[in-house]
């Protein structure tokens, strides 16, 4: 996994929903354990592809996501199919 | 002298003050409440028929008195300061959103300037078989149960009738008097309401009810309404979430500058 992946999504769902950096490790359930809703769900989306530069949204993949780990891994085979 | 410097005899005073504000006030909240309960069968019918007006809007009423009479209740033991809380602060309908630190906090908005306020809450509340049927009544929205699209379309009807909407947007009490993580419901709802959100700043119930505890303790509660936001100054995709940040930065110094 590349770091610069992890690092730049954890920044931006830190700044985004007032997250604590320990509490974001790639086991952290995105609803559970980081108390996401479904409309930070939506934000967070829209965080990332301004984050990465790339759109993301309308994807069967991204409904899938659970943890931060299932959301690098989700960003780095996205970013390898745009090339 | 303030509490955290208070001597062993101040403390002792305090500890006597809470067991007495506690021996005082708890029975006559259960008989308050009984009163309204029993009351309301009658009451609740008569005003909607004499006044013409939808029985949730007599019932939103009815808890508002219900808060003011608490507030009168406890005012031997407490002192209220209130700032700001007059009717040009609050547009009919705005969406009103208040930090959380007690049980308490809700029964504080009978200082409100004016009644028809409805709460959206989580669903432990309407499992206070006591309370459910008034919540129910008073058309208040289980932000929990119904899920974030059901919900909101319920707060819209709500503020389609000029009711205005009480949002803690932390989700849950604050334990540690900072305030929590903002979500984005009630900023989303103005956003696409165009309703103006009223930031409400509420300290003191901590003290009242400490976490935790059963007794009350005798305290100052302070409640300041900030100026009303107008969502729509904030454009584009993530307009509420610019807006639920600007709340928060607003209410955050509020609260700092009341400590």
């Amino acid at each position: 996994m590349q770091q610069h992946i992890i690092d730049t999504v954890n920044t931006a769902l830190a700044e985004e929903f007032e997250l604590e950096a320990e509490t974001m490790q790639p086991d952290s359930h995105l609803f559970n354990d980081l108390g996401l809703d479904s409309l930070d769900a939506v934000d967070m989306v829209i965080v990332l592809e301004k984050a990465f530069g790339c759109k993301l949204r309308d994807e069967q993949a991204i409904r899938e996501i659970r943890t931060l780990g299932d959301l690098y891994a989700f960003i780095e085979a996205k970013r390898k199919e745009l090339g | 002298m303030t509490e955290a410097t208070a001597s062993p005899g101040a403390s002792r005073r305090s500890g006597l003050w809470a067991l007495v504000m506690s021996a005082v006030v708890y029975p006559l909240l259960i008989l308050q409440t009984l009163t309204f309960i029993l009351l309301a069968p009658m009451v609740l019918p008569l005003a909607s028929v004499l006044t013409g007006r939808p029985l949730g809007r007599i019932v939103r009423y009815f808890i508002w008195i219900y808060g003011k009479v608490w507030m009168i209740l406890i005012a031997p033991f407490t002192r209220f300061e209130k700032i700001g809380l007059t009717q040009d602060r609050f547009p009919q309908p705005c969406i009103i959103v208040l930090n959380h630190l007690s049980f308490f906090d809700v029964f504080c908005m009978g200082a409100l300037p004016h009644s028809n306020v409805g709460f959206t809450v989580r669903s432990w509340p309407f499992r206070m078989i006591w309370y459910a049927p008034f919540m129910r009544m008073a058309e208040y929205v289980d932000m929990e149960t119904l899920g974030h699209d059901e919900a909101l379309l319920r707060c819209r009807e709500l503020l389609d009738s000029d009711t205005t909407l009480v949002f803690f947007p932390e989700g849950h009490r604050g334990r540690d008097g900072k305030l929590g993580r903002f979500y984005s419901g009630a900023f989303k709802l103005a956003v696409e309401t165009n309703v103006p959100i009223v930031p409400l700043c509420i300290s003191g119930t901590d003290r009242l009810l400490p976490p935790g505890t059963l007794l009350m303790a005798p305290t100052t509660i302070r409640l300041q309404a900030l100026a009303a936001v107008d969502p729509s100054g904030f454009t584009g995709e993530s307009a509420h979430v610019a807006l639920r940040k600007a709340v928060k930065t607003a209410m955050a110094e509020a609260l700092e500058k009341q400590k």
